[in-house]
């Protein structure tokens, strides 16, 4: 059978990224042009600010890509684009550049939900088996997520307001953390201890997360301890929070894995980097013989490599558009 | 000589090719907030109308400002992409410039609306030099310079009634364009800039602080 090589385009929020990765699989070159440090001087990710830097890099992006990988455009099979969820404006320059080269190349152009290629990651670390739950943990996403086949997803949960990430950078800037934060709790969560009684968000037995109670009752406690006098012991917060947050998580993706009859479990997006998350898991996995995958950090944090690896199933699919596609800000993967 | 037009800086998408003196394709659409859908399969339309290949293309020219900030990019990205893969450098167009190019008089005021009272302005001679750069201004500054000089001529991209002064909406003379602008300077890809003429106002909300 033919090689296919994805050309993977992906701009959803502060990351230029573009890679080439060959059957869904092997990733031959990856550009990743990161913009925090344009972003930590306003405390976050400015939109307006990432859509203007998106432009002026996309060429160079790809023109690094290609020289990495030693290939020319007509090299190139399919071209895979993250179309949603994410900044519009920061979408809209990926989704212009692929539909430009698919119209001057006469390439498919293949729609990639952003969230697909969170959990393809994996896929670049070793194949993806089925069925499979997948965590997916970012700044925009809390989801957990049924798949029975490849490319066929199933939300059975998600965050009802703040995404885990975004509540973690939250918290930080309330602690006086730098941008972003929630590395740096991960951090100081390991030297502290569990002294500050928070609430557990959601600890219900529904698949469905809510982290802004417990963002509120840091940002009060820090508040209510600041007026009294009190200093705040940092990194006993930073435990208290995670220790709340971990707990939840993990206890719904043990509910879904034994609900569903699963024996893999995928965890993916930023967060799965973090240490306290991965810990845990891999504490109540131990012994229930399941198959736990989290990718590398480099795959981790947005990237075109994982947009690559998911294009080549939803090309394996059908799916592919024409060139009047247009990105989505907000866009269900799944059939909710 | 063939050149490539593409302005999707305002609701008004307008792509065009021209060969010399002649347009062998054009089309100018108003389609506000869809530019992202229709920009790249209009291109494709225009430029089979025309009956050339992309890499026919001596000169692409884009607008790159000022305008919606959005529009702006969307143009720029697929002139850009496209300069790139033909390996041709790229002409940018002043949006202010383009409406004073389809237009004539002793004065030209081009004039585009920024919101909140505010506008982008060009102020031209009639062999369109530029008396004041192209900046964001108000209301105020704009009455100041209309006292100031005789018989200017108003143009813009929308119907404008600015303290009483109507500003008539032009169509682009995409000859008069592309001729004027053939010999300025060519960008290369990887360099060519918007020309917002404004910080995002997260950056002016930082700066004041």
């Amino acid at each position: 059978m033919k090689d296919i090589y994805c050309l993977a385009i992906e701009s959803s929020c502060d990351e230029t990224s573009m890679s080439i990765v060959k059957n869904g699989v092997e990733e031959v070159a990856t550009v990743v042009l990161s913009q925090i440090d344009i972003h930590k001087t306003y405390g976050g990710v400015v939109p307006e600010v990432a859509s203007r830097s998106h432009v002026e890099s996309i060429t160079i992006v790809l023109d690094e890509v290609l020289n990495k990988a030693n290939m020319t455009m007509d090299d190139i099979d399919i071209i895979g684009v993250t179309y949603g969820p994410g900044l519009i404006g920061s979408l809209l320059i990926g989704l212009q550049a692929a539909k430009t080269l698919a119209m001057l190349y006469h390439k498919p152009l293949v729609p990639v939900h952003h969230i697909a290629g969170h959990i393809y990651a994996n896929n670049l670390e070793e194949r993806l088996k089925f069925p499979l739950i997948a965590l997916v943990v970012s700044g925009g996403h809390t989801d957990l997520i049924y798949m029975k086949e490849d490319y066929s997803f199933e939300r059975i949960g998600s965050t009802l307001d703040d995404a885990v990430g975004e509540a973690y950078d939250k918290v930080a800037k309330v602690l006086g953390l730098s941008y972003p934060g929630g590395p740096l709790i991960d951090k100081l969560a390991m030297q502290g201890a569990d002294t500050y009684n928070l609430p557990y968000p959601l600890d219900d037995s529904s698949y469905n997360f809510s982290f802004s109670g417990l963002k509120s009752a840091v940002v009060n406690l820090v508040h209510n301890e600041k007026q009294r006098g009190c200093e705040i012991r940092i990194a006993d917060m930073a435990f208290s929070f995670q220790k709340r947050v971990v707990t939840v998580i993990t206890k719904k993706t043990m509910k879904a894995i034994a609900e569903y009859n699963v024996k893999n479990l995928v965890i993916a997006g930023g967060v799965a980097a973090n240490n306290g998350l991965r810990s845990k898991m891999v504490e109540l996995i131990k012994d229930k013989n399941i198959k736990l995958s989290i990718p590398r950090i480099k795959y981790c944090t947005d990237n075109a490599a994982m947009i690559g690896a998911a294009a080549y199933y939803a090309y394996k699919k059908g799916i592919v558009a024409d060139l009047y596609l247009n990105a989505k800000a907000t866009d269900s993967l799944y059939n909710d | 000589m063939i050149s490539l037009f593409i302005d999707t800086s305002n609701s008004d998408v307008s792509i065009a090719v021209c060969n010399d003196d002649v347009i062998l394709a054009n089309i100018c659409d108003s389609i506000p907030n869809m530019h992202s859908v229709y920009v790249v399969p209009y291109l494709e339309k225009i430029v089979n109308e025309a009956g050339i290949d992309f890499s026919d293309i001596d000169k692409i020219m884009v607008v790159n400002g000022p305008g919606s900030f959005t529009g702006i990019r969307i143009g720029l990205t697929v002139a850009k992409i496209l300069g790139y893969c033909l390996n041709k450098s790229i002409i940018p167009v002043s949006s202010l410039k383009a409406l004073a190019l389809s237009s004539s008089g002793d004065y030209i005021m081009s004039i585009i609306d920024a919101r909140n009272d505010n506008y982008y302005i060009g102020f031209y001679d009639r062999y369109y030099n530029e008396i004041i750069p192209e900046h964001f201004a108000n209301i105020e500054e704009i009455n100041d310079l209309l006292l100031k000089y005789d018989d200017v001529c108003l143009v813009s991209n929308s119907e404008l009634n600015i303290n009483n002064y109507i500003v008539n909406k032009v169509s682009y003379d995409v000859l008069n364009i592309v001729n004027y602008y053939k010999d300025e300077e060519e960008i290369d890809a990887h360099n060519l800039k918007s020309n917002y003429l404004k910080l995002p106002q997260a950056v002016c909300d930082h700066n004041d602080k």
